[in-house]
């Protein structure tokens, strides 16, 4: 056995432990069958889309990225979300139940560096992700795509990897105040469901009730990402709002285009941090 | 010595401290004085409250009363735990990484050397080798070294030999007197404290959350069998706040 001096006492740089955890994150996720798996379906997705979107273009004798661009909006709002949602589910809860969370707690870290560091490599494991399956597409559309396309593109590309890291923030507090994995994960899927499905089959069936005008209709958009997600996107394809109809003059009208990309980023973002607070909380209060 | 000079040079003091998971008290009015260096090991039935007596110092549960780690209070900051070097009970590491790099991030988070220099030679499974391929044995030895990195002042471990053979054994416990001999305390939850005669200086035995005998190893077989039933501890959701 050799003597080494005893390290105790020495200061961590501030910020140490959240690029240790991001990394070991990162490194966990890149090497998961599942993360694998959800990379390969995404990308295969992506694809098909853009593929069906182009013949349906050349069917019609036209040219340009426009319909594969709208179905890659819908897929880049609905799965995302999802695989962010489920990564972080599985995050906290799972490292609980292993009794590595209590390995990790033990340690000279904060609770805000454990939240902020397993959120960060996540949120880089999603990224590359959707890059892989959105670059498969781009690849794609670059033999018929136009200049002005790229705008567009890119808007669809920030505003899906937004409501990715805002579904992953929401799964990492469900996670933290979860009573186990499993009910994290079905929490999650709740949730999934609620915003994709629920709020719009729930306006639907309200909204004549209760005369929802535009202004409510902008809360019930900001009350849900995976709504504000898909605005930003379409106002990015589409920046005179004229595919959103009423609502989209509404919106530019009050706001224009900087108010409401500044106002639907903000609403991402607070569903981004809110839950990591909640996370961050839940590990202070909570038994680990 | 005046309490508070007790305070400041034990590796471990603890004043009244408690825990209640609901109506159920885990640990009642624990008191509990670790010299530097010493070995303790903590003994007891299932669910008499061992466990969570390590866990409340470790700072993974909060819990009535005072906990102080070398004089530094135990309230979830971060510099006592730096002196704390924990082991649960039970830890599935991640099956798609090496033994090197859980050794490694361990190291990062605690800001110290990832050299296991510590341990024997060959108490450690090869750097490279993937946690999924090793044994129950062999992953209890890579918690084991990450809980000695950085040689902490006082070793918090939870029934650490359970799964190991009779080599991995005998080489901690040579490892853990080395250490005791620099000054290193430990504090180990065991229900076979007689696994660690020869090797722990003091026991300490819990019934229904006290302290029912605290003297030398050689006393504790004077201590009263409890009756042959198991106590479960309730589940962490079921706990009253500190």
């Amino acid at each position: 056995m050799s003597a080494t001096p005893s390290a105790i006492g020495r200061p961590l740089r501030r910020g140490h432990g959240v690029t240790a955890l991001a990394a070991w994150e990162l490194k966990g996720a890149v090497r998961s069958r599942w993360v694998i798996g959800t990379a390969i379906v995404f990308a295969a997705i992506s694809l098909g889309v853009t593929l069906l979107g182009l013949e349906a273009l050349r069917g019609l004798g036209l040219s340009g990225v426009g319909p594969a661009s709208a179905g890659l909006v819908n897929l880049g709002v609905l799965l995302p979300p999802l695989m962010g949602l489920l990564l972080g589910a599985g995050s906290i809860a799972g490292a609980r139940e292993r009794g590595l969370l209590a390995m990790m707690v033990a340690q000279p870290v904060s609770r805000a560096s454990l939240i902020g560091g397993v959120f960060l490599g996540l949120t880089a494991a999603l990224w590359i992700t959707v890059a892989a399956g959105f670059g498969l597409a781009a690849l794609v559309l670059a033999g018929v795509a136009k200049v002005s396309d790229l705008a567009p593109f890119g808007g669809l590309v920030v505003a899906t990897l937004a409501v990715g890291t805002a579904g992953l923030g929401v799964g990492i507090g469900i996670s933290s105040v979860a009573g186990g994995r499993t009910q994290a994960v079905a929490l999650a899927v709740a949730v999934w469901f609620v915003m994709a499905l629920g709020m719009d089959l729930a306006l639907a069936g309200l909204g004549p009730a209760v005369q929802l005008g535009p202004r409510g209709l902008l809360v019930a958009v900001l009350l849900n990402p995976l709504e504000a997600g898909r605005i930003l996107a379409l106002l990015a394809a589409n920046p005179s709002g004229s595919a959103l109809g009423p609502f989209g003059t509404y919106l530019l009208a009050r706001f224009d285009m900087t108010g409401s990309a500044v106002l639907l980023g903000s609403a991402i973002a607070a569903w981004t941090v809110i839950p990591l607070l909640v996370a961050r909380s839940a590990l202070r209060r909570r038994p680990i | 010595m005046r309490p508070e000079a007790v305070e400041a040079t034990s590796a471990l003091f603890t004043v009244g401290l408690s825990k209640a998971y609901g109506s159920h008290n885990v640990l009642d009015d624990i008191t509990v004085c670790v010299s530097p260096g010493e070995i303790a090991v903590v003994s007891g039935s299932n669910g008499t409250g061992k466990s969570t007596l390590l866990r409340c110092v470790a700072g993974l549960i909060p819990f009535r009363g005072q906990a102080r780690v070398a004089g530094l209070p135990v309230d979830g900051r971060r510099a006592v735990r730096r002196l704390i070097g924990y082991m649960p009970q039970s830890v599935q590491l991640p099956e798609n990484v090496t033994v090197g790099e859980v050794v490694a991030f361990f190291a990062r988070l605690r800001g110290v050397d990832p050299e296991p220099d510590d341990l024997p030679d060959g108490f450690l499974p090869a750097a490279e080798r993937p946690i999924g391929i090793l044994s129950g044995g062999q992953r209890q030895r890579v918690a084991l070294a990450v809980a000695l990195l950085g040689r902490p002042r006082l070793l918090l471990l939870d029934e650490p030999v359970a799964n190991l053979d009779e080599l991995g054994r005998e080489g901690f416990w040579q490892t853990l007197r080395e250490l005791s001999a620099e000054g290193t305390a430990a504090l180990i939850a065991s229900p076979m404290p007689s696994d660690l005669a020869g090797i722990a200086d003091r026991a300490m035995v819990l019934d229904e959350g006290r302290v029912v005998f605290d003297g030398p190893m050689n006393g504790i077989h004077a201590v009263p069998k409890p009756p042959l039933e198991s106590v479960d501890e309730p589940e962490d959701g079921e706990e009253v706040r500190a």
